[in-house]
């Protein structure tokens, strides 16, 4: 799976080009329902249910700047993908202790053959080392321009 | 849906996120990209909080088919129970069974209409 591959299972209507919420469980309930109201996955409670409880596990905000909300779920059907940025950026527990401005939220189902989000993960996670490409993304005009930035390379 | 449907389901959704988190493998993944799993220990205690909310026989009927067929919980799509791949019968969605708990016919496990 390269970057190409993990943008395919976004769409621009699971994009949010700058966050309205400001602390960590509005951002969480405002990317589970820009989820919900932009693919099939319908069940809003479960799903920010589960992303909760990932989060109870330990924060998923491991880069600097970077969090990757992400489980598996009974209300996904098929692995899912949402791009979001926060200007101001969001207080997220990171590792860094520093405020997170860029999100990707991945949701699979349960029997999510080959782990296709562990390798999705892995790819976004590698590519947001960089931080130049973080700066690029934060500062690009919309879906499209940010699916570029981090396609760049793999283009 | 049944209320005690969506505390099965958010139950599965738990069962399945800590059987990760304790599959040595995945856990090595996720702390080679970067992740650490502190929170396991709590993650149990909101599990117990969860399973008390949920009335004795579900539960009892949750454990079997969990231990049975790993998932108890199984989504319908398309009128098909994805566990065994019976066909679910349309009544089943009628309004008379909107607030029960369903199990599959042919499989017995519970159904979940995502």
């Amino acid at each position: 799976m390269n970057m190409q591959d993990v943008l395919q299972l976004t769409s621009p209507s699971l994009f949010i080009a700058d966050l309205a919420a400001k602390d960590k469980e509005g951002v969480l309930a405002e990317m589970v329902d820009t989820l919900v109201a932009g693919s099939p996955a319908d069940d809003r409670d479960t799903l920010l249910q589960m992303f909760l409880n990932r989060e109870q596990l330990g924060s998923t905000a491991v880069g600097p700047g970077v969090a990757f909300p992400h489980g598996r779920s009974l209300a996904a059907q098929d692995l899912i993908i949402l791009l979001a940025r926060s200007r101001k950026g969001i207080a997220f527990d990171s590792v860094d202790d520093g405020p997170t401005h860029l999100f990707f939220m991945l949701v699979a189902p349960p029997q999510d053959t080959g782990n296709r989000y562990i390798r999705a993960l892995a790819v976004l996670t590698e590519k947001l080392q960089d931080g130049a490409l973080r700066d690029a993304a934060l500062a690009a005009e919309d879906y499209e321009g940010f699916c570029k930035v981090l396609n760049e390379e793999d283009a | 849906m049944n209320a005690q449907v969506k505390l099965l389901v958010a139950l599965q959704d738990m069962d399945q996120m800590i059987r990760d988190a304790e599959d040595e493998a995945k856990a090595k993944q996720l702390r080679d990209m970067g992740f650490s799993l502190p929170g396991i220990d709590e993650l149990k205690q909101a599990r117990d909080k969860l399973v008390d909310q949920i009335v004795p026989r579900h539960r009892n009927y949750y454990g079997r088919l969990a231990q049975k067929y790993g998932h108890a919980v199984v989504p319908v799509i398309n009128n098909f129970c994805t566990g065994c791949f019976a066909n679910i019968p349309s009544s089943f969605t009628s309004s008379i069974n909107e607030d029960k708990v369903l199990n599959c016919e042919s499989c017995g496990r519970i159904l979940y209409w995502p």
